[in-house]
C-alpha cells in the first residue's frame, strides 16, 4: 500500500497493515489496536478542521451581523458619512491577495506532494508562508497607520476590531505552516512515493499528510474570509 | 535517515514516547501551578507597563485615573504567563524549532501533584475540572447567600447599592459562566472515553488547556472586585457596560477566556465522540449520556465564538474607543443584546443538555428496565440543540425587536418544549411499572425531574409575549432561571457525582449522608425559590437592593430557606471529605450493577482505561431482557479485532 492514499485502501490492506503493524512500529501494542489509534487520529484531524471552520465561522459571523446590522440602521446617520476617510484601499486590497494568492500557492504545491514531490510542495510553502506572513505584517502596519479615529463611525469600528482578530488568526495558521514545514524537513522524500521502511513510518507519514490537508482547508477558508471583508469594506 | 516525530500512541495520551528519556527536575523548576502564578504575576506586570507606555498621552486616561488598556493587557499577560508558567507553550515551540516533544514528564508525574500540572492524562483531567467546579460553585454560592442576607430587610442595609450590585454580578457570573463546563468538564473528560471504548480523547492538549482556563478566568472575574465590580449583572449589558468602572474589564476578559475555554472543550469532545469510538460503538449504542454531550459540545463550538466576539467588541469599545454601542457614532446598543443572547440562549441548553444525559443514563440502572425510546432521548437533545439558535429573540421582547417579529420568536421559543419532552416521555416510559431502587443518585435524577418541570412550565408561560412583557426583570424570571439551571443542572450534577465517584475515585460516599444531603437540598431548593414566582408576580423587580415592605416576610422566608439550601450543600462537603479522606472505604468495582461499559473496568479504571480496544457487543441498557449479549468484549481474539478494526469506514484523505 502507497503511504500516500490510505484513504483509498482496501479492508485487505488495512487488515494486512494492521497484522503486520506492531512488530514493526516496535511499540508494543496490539497490532489492530495500532491501526485503529492510527486511523482515529487520522480522522480526528480531518474532523477538527472542519469544525476549526466552523467555529471561526461563528466569530467572523459576529463581525459580519455587527457590519450589516450597524449599516442598516445607520444611527445618527454615523454608519459610514458621507466624505469620511477610507481605510488605505492599496494595503487593504494587497492583504487580500497575497492572502489569497499564498492560499492557491498551497494548494497547488498540496497537488504536487499528494503527488511525491516533497521539494517542490516545500518550496510552494515557503512562498505561501512568506506571502502570508507579508499580509500579516500590512495588517500591523494599516492598524498603526490608522486614518481615522477607531470610533469615528460603525464602518470605522467594525473595521477597526475586525483587522486585529484575522490578522492574530492569520499569524497563529502561518505558525502552523511553519511547523508543518519543520517537519517535513524529517521525512524523507522518497516516503511519499514508496512504501516507508517501517509501519511507524507510514503512519508518520500518514499523520503528516492528514495535517497538512487540514491546514490547507484552514488557510483557503481564511483566504474565501479575506474576500469577502475586502468587499464588505473596499466596494459596497 | 530516521523520522524524529514519534507515532501517536493510545497509551501516552499526545503522542508522547513512552521509552523517551524521562528528564528529572527538582519540582519547583517543573512547571506546575507554582510556577504558572509565578508566570501570571510577572505577566501581569508586563502588561501593565506596556498599557500605561501607550497610553501615557491619552488625556481620558489622565483625567479619570482609569487606564483600561493597561488593565485589559494586564489580564492577557497574566494569562499567557499563566499558561506559559504551566508549560503550555512548551510543544508548540519545540515542535516550531524541529525538537521532540517532552510531554512524558508531565503525563509521567505519580501523585497528587500531577493535579496540579498541565497534564495530558484525560482522567486527571476530568478530577481538576471536578475539584474546580465544586470551589467555582461554592464560591458563587457564597455570593448567593451574602444576596440573600441584604434581603432579609427592606431597609436596613448590610451592603450598599453599589456593593450590593457588585456580589449580584459575581454571584450571577460565576454561576453562568463557569458552571458551563460543571459536567462537560468533570464528567465529559473522564467518562466519555470510557464510555466510548477508547484509552484517550482526541485532543488531550486542548482539553488540558480548556481546563486551565478555568482558574484563570475565575480569579480575574473575581479580581473585578478590586476595581468597584461590575454594575451590569451576568448580562454584561451595553450602554451600562461602557459607562462602568474597570471592574467590567475582568468580567469582559473573564468571560471571553471561557469562551474560548468552551470552544476547545467543545472541539475536544466532538472529534473524539465521532473518532474514538471503539469497534462496534455505532450510533445506536452510544450511551445517553455520551449524546448528550455530543449535543452540549456542538452548542458550545459553535455559539461560544459569538460570545467571544461580543465580549471583544464592548472591550475594544471600552479600550480603543470603537463605537460599536454608541448611537451617537453610529453603533447601537441592541447589537450588544443580539450578540450576547445568541450565545445566552444556546448556553440555556449548554447548561441543560448534560443535566438530562446524567440522569437518563442513570434512571435505567436504577429501574432496571432498558431506557424507553433511547432514539428518541437521542433525537430530544439533538433537537432542542438545533433549535436553540432560533429562539434568542425572546430576550429583546421588551427592547429592540420589532413587534411584528414578536410571534415567529414566541412560536420557535414554545416549539423548543416538544423536544425537550421527549426527554420527560423517555423518563417516564422507563418509570413505568419499574421497581425503582431509591438511591442517592436515584433521587437526585427524581429530582431534577421534577425541578426542572417546574421551570420548563413556567419557560413556556414566559415565552408568551404577553406574560413576558409583563414579568420581565422581575423575581418571577429569576426564580424560573434557577428551577431550571440549579433545580436542573445541579441536581443532575449531584445525581453524577453519587453515582460514578465509585468509578472515578472508588469510594463510594455515604448513602446516609446522601440522602440527608437529598432531602435538605430537595426542600430547601423548593422553599427558596418556589415563593419567588409569587414575589416576582407581586412586582419586586430583580437586582434591586430595596423592595417593598409588604414582601419582607415572603423574602425572609426565601432567605432562611436560601440559607438552609447552602447548609445542605455544606453536607455534601461535609460527606465528600467524611467519605474519601477520613474513612476511604474502597468500594466494589460496579456498586450499581450498571451495563455500562465504564463499569466494566475496574475502579478507578486502570492508567490506560482498556487492556486492548475493547469490541462493543450490545447496547449498554438491556437491563431485565433475558439473554442479553455481554456490553463488550474487553479482550478480544487479536483475529477478531483486527477484521472488526478493518470493517470501519477508512479515513477520508
Amino acid at each position: 500500500m502507497s503511504a500516500t492514499n490510505s484513504g483509498q485502501s482496501t479492508f485487505g490492506d488495512r487488515q494486512g497493515q494492521a497484522l503486520s503493524a506492531s512488530d514493526e512500529a516496535g511499540i508494543g501494542i496490539h497490532p489492530a489496536e495500532a491501526l485503529f489509534y492510527h486511523e482515529a487520529g487520522l480522522k480526528a484531524t480531518w474532523a477538527v478542521a472542519r469544525m476549526a471552520v466552523g467555529a471561526l465561522s461563528f466569530l467572523f459571523g459576529a463581525f459580519l451581523f455587527s457590519y450589516f446590522y450597524l449599516r442598516s440602521i445607520n444611527s445618527h446617520g454615523m454608519w459610514h458619512p458621507r466624505g469620511a476617510v477610507l481605510p488605505q484601499a492599496w494595503a487593504g486590497t494587497l492583504v487580500m491577495a497575497l492572502v489569497v494568492i499564498s492560499a492557491v500557492t498551497q494548494t497547488a504545491a498540496l497537488a504536487r506532494i499528494k503527488a511525491g514531490h516533497k521539494v517542490t510542495w516545500q518550496a510552494g510553502a515557503r512562498v505561501a508562508l512568506t506571502l502570508g506572513l507579508i499580509a500579516v505584517g500590512l495588517m500591523v502596519y494599516q492598524l498603526a497607520a490608522l486614518p481615522f479615529p477607531a470610533g469615528a463611525s460603525g464602518f470605522d469600528s467594525v473595521y477597526t476590531a475586525f483587522t486585529p482578530i484575522y490578522l492574530i488568526i492569520a499569524f497563529a495558521t502561518m505558525f502552523w505552516l511553519r511547523i508543518l514545514l519543520v517537519r517535513a524537513a524529517a521525512i524523507p522524500a522518497e516516503y511519499l512515493t514508496e512504501q516507508p521502511p517501517s509501519y511507524a513510518e507510514t503512519f508518520t507519514v500518514q499523520h503528516f499528510q492528514a495535517r497538512l490537508s487540514a491546514f490547507t482547508l484552514l488557510w483557503n477558508y481564511l483566504a474565501v474570509v479575506a474576500i469577502l471583508f475586502w468587499v464588505l469594506f473596499y466596494l459596497l | 535517515m530516521s523520522i524524529k516525530e514519534e507515532p501517536v500512541l493510545p497509551q501516552q495520551p499526545g503522542g508522547v514516547d513512552p521509552t523517551g528519556p524521562l528528564v528529572q527536575r527538582a519540582w519547583w523548576k517543573r512547571p506546575a501551578i507554582h510556577t504558572a502564578l509565578l508566570g501570571a504575576i510577572v505577566g501581569y506586570l508586563i502588561g501593565r507597563l506596556i498599557g500605561d507606555a501607550v497610553t501615557s498621552g491619552v488625556a481620558r486616561v489622565a483625567n479619570s485615573n482609569e487606564n483600561d488598556i493597561a488593565l485589559v493587557l494586564g489580564y492577557l499577560f497574566a494569562t499567557l504567563g499563566w499558561l506559559g508558567g504551566l508549560g503550555v507553550f512548551n510543544d508548540i515551540v519545540r515542535q516550531a524549532l524541529g525538537r521532540p516533544t517532552r510531554g512524558t514528564e508531565t503525563y509521567a508525574t505519580p501523585g497528587v501533584a500531577r493535579y496540579f500540572r498541565y497534564t495530558l492524562d484525560h482522567k486527571v483531567i476530568g478530577v481538576q475540572y471536578l475539584v474546580a467546579m465544586i470551589a467555582y460553585f461554592c464560591t458563587a454560592g457564597l455570593f448567593a447567600m451574602a444576596i440573600r442576607t441584604e434581603l432579609l430587610s427592606p431597609t436596613t442595609h448590610v451592603f450598599g447599592p453599589g456593593t450590593y450590585i457588585e456580589i449580584v454580578g459575581e454571584h450571577g457570573t460565576m454561576m453562568m459562566m463557569l458552571m458551563t463546563s460543571v459536567v462537560l468538564g468533570p464528567f465529559g473528560n473522564y467518562l466519555v472515553p470510557l464510555m466510548i471504548g477508547s484509552k484517550r480523547t482526541a485532543f488531550p492538549r486542548l482539553s488540558a488547556l480548556s481546563f486551565w482556563l478555568t482558574p484563570a478566568a475565575f480569579i480575574i472575574l473575581l479580581s473585578a472586585i478590586l476595581w468597584s465590580g461590575f454594575p451590569t449583572g451576568w448580562t454584561g449589558y451595553a450602554p451600562l457596560s461602557n459607562q462602568a468602572t474597570q471592574g467590567m474589564d475582568a468580567y469582559l476578559v473573564a468571560f471571553g477566556l471561557m469562551g474560548i475555554s468552551m470552544i476547545l472543550a467543545g472541539i475536544n469532545m466532538l472529534v473524539t465522540i465521532i473518532c474514538y469510538r471503539a469497534p462496534g460503538m455505532g450510533w445506536r449504542r452510544l450511551p445517553i449520556f455520551v449524546w448528550s454531550m455530543l449535543a452540549t459540545a456542538f452548542l458550545m463550538v459553535l455559539a461560544a465564538p459569538v460570545l467571544v466576539g461580543g465580549m471583544y467588541l464592548t472591550l475594544t469599545d471600552r479600550t480603543i474607543q470603537t463605537a460599536f454601542f454608541v448611537p451617537d457614532l453610529g453603533g447601537s446598543p441592541f447589537l450588544y443584546e443580539n450578540l450576547f443572547w445568541f450565545f445566552g440562549h444556546p448556553e440555556v441548553y449548554i447548561l441543560a443538555l448534560p443535566g438530562f444525559g446524567i440522569v437518563s443514563e442513570i434512571i435505567p440502572v436504577f429501574c432496571r428496565r432498558p431506557l424507553f425510546g433511547y432514539k428518541t432521548a437521542a433525537a430530544g437533545m439533538i433537537g432542542v440543540s438545533l433549535l436553540s439558535f432560533f429562539v434568542w429573540q425572546h430576550h429583546l421582547f421588551d427592547s429592540g425587536i420589532d413587534p411584528n417579529a414578536r410571534p415567529l420568536f414566541m412560536l420557535t421559543t414554545e416549539l423548543i418544549s416538544v423536544p425537550t419532552g421527549f426527554i420527560y416521555l423517555v423518563a417516564l416510559g422507563t418509570f413505568w411499572r419499574a421497581k425503582i431502587r431509591l438511591t442517592v443518585p436515584m433521587l437526585f435524577a427524581i429530582g431534577m425531574y421534577f425541578n426542572f418541570l417546574i421551570g420548563g412550565i413556567s419557560g413556556v408561560f414566559l415565552s408568551d409575549v404577553a406574560a413576558d412583557t409583563t414579568a420581565h426583570g422581575t423575581f418571577f424570571v429569576l426564580a424560573h432561571f434557577h428551577y431550571t439551571i440549579m433545580g436542573g443542572l445541579i441536581f443532575a450534577f449531584m445525581a453524577g457525582i453519587y453515582y460514578w465517584l465509585p468509578k472515578i475515585m472508588g469510594i463510594k460516599l455515604n448513602e446516609r449522608l446522601g440522602k440527608i444531603q437529598f432531602w435538605t437540598m430537595f426542600i430547601f431548593f423548593n422553599s427558596t425559590f418556589l415563593p419567588m414566582f409569587a414575589i416576582g408576580a407581586m412586582g419586586q423587580p430583580r437586582r434591586v437592593f430595596e423592595y417593598a415592605h409588604r414582601l419582607q416576610t415572603l423574602n425572609d422566608w426565601v432567605s432562611i430557606s436560601a440559607f438552609l439550601l447552602g447548609g445542605s450543600i455544606l453536607i455534601f462537603v461535609v460527606n465528600f471529605l467524611w467519605s474519601t479522606v477520613v474513612v476511604r472505604e474502597p468500594e466494589v468495582g460496579n456498586p450499581w450493577q450498571s451495563r455500562g461499559l465504564e463499569w466494566q473496568i475496574s475502579s478507578p479504571p486502570p492508567a490506560e482505561n482498556f487492556a486492548r480496544v475493547p469490541l462493543i457487543l450490545s447496547a449498554p441498557y438491556e437491563y431485565g431482557v433475558k439473554d442479553a449479549s455481554p456490553v463488550a468484549d474487553l479482550d478480544p481474539p487479536p483475529d477478531v479485532l483486527a477484521g472488526a478494526v478493518a470493517s470501519m469506514p477508512a479515513p477520508r484523505s
